[in-house]
């Protein structure tokens, strides 16, 4: 079991990464729905892992990574990414993400990544 | 529906409402990349979400709109009107679908032609996509210079290994992927070499697998395990290599694996959303909670009543307390089901533009306190009234630009939408600095379709005239557009507006415009009403149209032509007696002075007769139920504190 | 078939009907009912059930056997059917009875008055016939208006009309 953040600007899609997370007998210890709040509850809670989807306001993902990786190199964040954001899921590894799930997500390919990068 | 769906509807909502604003602002400001943005990122969180859904058709139009945006975003694709209609008219489709989800039914749409269209768009400008590849498929083997490095390497205790890695059939974004092998494995020593070559495992244009060539001081395990740890790896095969041994100089050859970087970082800070402190309810909730305070108001009224006959001190100061008590309540939850016009006039400026262009009128829409709150019920019922109001604006009341310049006014013609509190009411207007509404014709029309004779015509006021507008069956365009339809008139806006327990007025001057001015409650549910007995009968008036109760003395009750008349204020309203047209069973008392309600409609007044007043409550509106349908001058019923069910009087149907 | 089905039985002008149990929500005994104006005359009016109006319906007038004299065994059937809730006034209401399905049979065109569009069929029971009503048909305000017509065709002349308006 390891502590989990997740960040995604939808409402809708942090329900449903928390839904799956917590069926695989993980817990959700704090949501943000943007990078710059991921960057400061990432912080706070410190979790085992943090979801980031990419394109939020305010701060988004790749920058939010950058941040993260600053204060705490260790961390380990997954990225949540829509189809045709190639460019963005690379930058985000290139800035450290261990690994990148793609939306529509499947139980599978979350249980895959969160077992892989813990 | 389940909350998946509801939340996914809402935020759906949101973001295309969004897109629509920064579309239109876009269309203004065509080089603010900032508003590309926007919009990219709200199609962006449409598409993760619709995919999830599997709302594939949603899916595969916000994916095309992302990639036109994206052209935008690197400078190949410049803003153009073409663009944007696109834009609009892929958005509309997105609207239709996410409604027809909200509606219970599948969302599924023929996006093919808007996504062709997208598709041209992007390419017009964009040129051929990534680069073919050009088929040449290397041999999986080192060349010298290579081999000459793996030699060098060698005597350092680097050994040379070709990984073989096949990703999983299912796996997107194959490139990614790539480089995180790559990665993975460059921790572990030098790569020197892939197959195909790096550029075209960033480009993607690669099968399942490729091959490493690598340096390192690892064993095959843990470089085995290494590859393995990246996500979407089906497959790994280490097998080390043997060396030819060769001389070679020190040259790094290595390709840099790493794709260059692709694009600019995502939106530039200043978004506009701010969020305060809230939570999202669903409307069922706050729907279930309004009926289990309605209830409430009920058993209030019956414990006021209890308490008032039992004379006990205590019980009544209780129960006192729980009416005040109750009130705040009601109150807050009143504010709770408040949402900002907003929701409805978001629409407009789309429709508006799109209005314009097909009439090739210019318009500037101008839209004011769109935070006004009022209830949702109310809201969802204002739309269709309202779009048939700013239609008939921009279709009939601003004129083309070249008639406008004749007439000494601005090409750009103004329509401007308000909506503000005045009291317990909320006020919509719409106002247009057109041409005003031209008496001669409507008086012509209405004199044609036999509403007025020309004589009467003569006699009219200009109001008087414009009323005539929302009579049925009226439109005075001289050609029936597409626009403002045909047949359906003003009188269907009026209609709606009145079962609302709203007025609708119009004023005018002829050059320059007219304005419609709507006043709707603020909430439909729980109304004040003045309790009235008519025989063993007890109605309930609703206070927004009372204008006054009087005791009327019999004697200056007048007789005009066989109808009940009375003097009021300097004028001669009618009368209407409840007990004939409701046709009560029992008996009225005999009395000297008549109880009259006075009512108004616009600027119409009747006075109701009664028997008696009870006094002001608050009822709680339940409607009649879908059996018995609409009942003549009855807007509904409501539970009263000693159980009985009183009917709600609809004055307006009175007076006509 | 279905097998065997409850039925409310209920009585109007000493006849015996049957109602589905299923599409009754309760049984209630007659309280104040508000009169609603200008409605059809077998609307009675309306009457606050827990806290919601229901309309209520004298089924004696609906079928055109007369008006119901309200006494201590006046009942109401509260009747639900898709989104419709009525009330449906008669004589008494007296017990829950099993039918077999294979006992019900065809109603004649016209039994008791009372059209067959508004019966699902008759069951013999020991003490007599056991009408079987459609609840639907008899909620279906189109079906009145059919009614009126039929009254109206009945009233001028043509006494074998009825086949026209619907065969179930």
């Amino acid at each position: 079991m390891a502590t989990i953040l997740v960040t995604d600007d939808a409402a809708f899609m942090r329900m449903q990464l928390k839904d799956i997370l917590t069926k695989l007998g993980h817990e959700i210890v704090g949501e943000a729905e943007n990078g710059r709040l991921a960057v400061e509850k990432s912080a706070e809670l410190n979790p085992d892992l943090i979801t980031m989807d990419i394109t939020m306001p305010e701060m988004g993902g790749v920058e939010a990574v950058r941040e993260i990786k600053k204060h705490n190199p260790d961390a380990k964040i997954i990225m949540c990414s829509a189809m045709g954001q190639q460019g963005m899921v690379l930058e985000a590894i290139q800035a450290g993400a261990k690994d990148f799930i793609v939306k529509p997500f499947t139980a599978e390919r979350i249980e895959e990544a969160v077992t892989k990068v813990l | 529906m389940n909350q998946y769906t509801a939340v996914f509807l809402d935020e759906s909502r949101e973001h295309l409402q969004a897109v629509n604003d920064h579309i239109l602002k876009l269309e203004k400001e065509p080089h603010e990349l900032a508003l590309i943005e926007e919009i990219f990122r709200s199609a962006h969180t449409l598409k993760g979400m619709a995919a999830t859904m599997e709302f594939a058709d949603i899916a595969s139009l916000t994916h095309q709109m992302e990639n036109v945006l994206d052209s935008i975003r690197r400078g190949q694709l410049a803003v153009s009107t073409e663009i944007i209609d696109s834009l609009f008219l892929a958005t509309e489709a997105l609207e239709e679908m996410v409604e027809a989800i909200g509606a219970g039914q599948d969302g599924k749409k023929d996006v093919t032609a808007l996504v062709g269209r997208l598709e041209q768009l992007e390419a017009g400008e964009d040129g051929p996509g990534a680069s073919q590849s050009d088929g040449e498929q290397e041999q999986p083997a080192l060349d010298e210079l290579q081999t000459a490095m793996a030699a060098e390497a060698e005597k350092e205790g680097f050994f040379p290994y070709q990984i073989t890695v096949t990703l999983s059939d299912d796996c997107v974004m194959k490139p990614v992927r790539a480089y995180m092998v790559s990665q993975a494995a460059g921790e572990l020593g030098e790569l020197i070499k892939t197959v195909p070559a790096a550029e075209e495992l960033e480009a993607g244009t690669f099968d399942a697998s490729f091959i490493l060539f690598l340096l390192s001081q690892a064993t095959v395990e843990e470089i085995h395990d290494a590859v393995s740890g990246v996500s979407e790896v089906m497959q790994v095969e280490v097998i080390p290599l043997k060396l030819t041994d060769k001389a070679a100089n020190e040259e790094n050859s290595q390709e840099e694996t790493a794709a260059t970087q692709v694009e600019e970082e995502a939106p530039a800070g200043q978004s506009a959303t701010r969020k305060s402190k809230t939570i999202r309810v669903s409307l069922e909730r706050i729907d279930d909670l309004m009926n289990l305070f309605e209830e409430l108001v009920i058993d209030r009224s019956r414990l006021e009543e209890l308490a008032r006959l039992s004379g006990n001190n205590d019980l009544e100061e209780t129960v006192e307390h729980v009416s005040r008590v109750s009130s705040e309540m009601q109150e807050i939850i009143l504010q709770m089901r408040m949402m900002p016009v907003e929701q409805v006039f978001n629409r407009f400026p789309r429709m508006v533009r799109g209005l314009a262009r097909e009439l090739e009128k210019e318009i500037e829409l101008d839209i004011a306190g769109a935070e006004t709150e009022m209830d949702r019920t109310v809201i969802e019922e204002v739309g269709d009234p309202l779009v048939h109001l700013i239609r008939n604006s921009v279709d009939h009341g601003i004129e083309a630009p070249a008639e406008r310049l004749q007439a000494g006014k601005p090409e750009k013609g103004k329509l401007s939408l308000r909506a503000y509190h005045s009291g317990n009411h909320v006020m919509i207007e719409i106002e247009d600095d057109g041409a005003g509404i031209n008496r001669n014709k409507v008086e012509s029309k209405a004199v044609e379709n036999g509403l007025i004779t020309t004589e009467q015509a003569q006699d009219l006021a200009d109001e008087d005239v414009y009323k005539l507008l929302f009579s049925a069956g009226f439109s005075t365009a001289d050609e029936v557009s597409d626009i403002s339809g045909r047949g359906v008139g003003l009188d269907v806006v009026r209609n709606k507006i009145e079962s609302l327990g709203g007025i609708i007025s119009v004023a005018s001057a002829p050059g320059k415009g007219s304005k419609f001015s709507i006043q709707l409650p603020l909430t439909l549910s729980i109304l004040s009403a003045l309790l009235v007995k008519v025989r063993d009968e007890t109605y309930a008036v609703p206070l927004t149209s009372i204008v006054e109760t009087i005791l009327l003395e019999e004697a200056s009750i007048m007789d005009v032509h066989g109808r009940k008349m009375m003097d009021y204020r300097d004028t001669v309203i009618p009368l209407v007696a409840l007990r004939e047209v409701f046709d009560v069973p029992g008996s009225s008392p005999e009395q000297k002075s008549q109880p009259v309600v006075v009512v108004q409609k616009g600027e119409k007044r009747t006075g109701l007769v009664v028997d008696s007043f009870i006094g002001q409550q608050e009822v709680v509106l339940k409607s009649l139920g879908s059996y018995l349908g609409d009942v003549f001058a009855i807007s509904g019923a409501t539970i009263l504190g000693d159980g009985q069910v009183a009917l709600i009087i609809d004055a307006n149907a009175l007076m006509n | 078939m279905e097998g065997i089905s409850k039925y409310i039985v209920f009585q109007m002008n000493h006849q015996t009907y049957g109602a589905d149990v299923r599409q009754i929500l309760s049984i209630e005994k007659v309280q104040e009912i508000t009169e609603v104006p200008r409605t059809a005359g077998f609307i009675k009016g309306v009457i606050n059930l827990r806290g919601d109006t229901t309309p209520i319906i004298d089924l004696k007038e609906r079928f055109r056997l007369g008006k119901l004299e309200q006494t201590e065994a006046t009942r109401i059937l509260i009747v639900h059917i898709a989104d419709i809730r009525v009330g449906l006034m008669v004589d008494s209401a007296t017990d829950v009875i099993d039918v077999d399905a294979e006992l019900i049979e065809q109603a004649p065109e016209i039994i008791g008055g009372i059209r067959d569009t508004f019966i699902k069929g008759v069951a013999k029971q020991e003490d007599g016939l056991l009408i079987l009503l459609n609840l639907e048909a008899v909620l279906d305000l189109n079906e009145t208006n059919e009614l009126r017509k039929f009254t109206k065709e009945q009233q001028t002349g043509g006494q074998d009309s009825g086949n026209d308006i619907g065969n179930r």
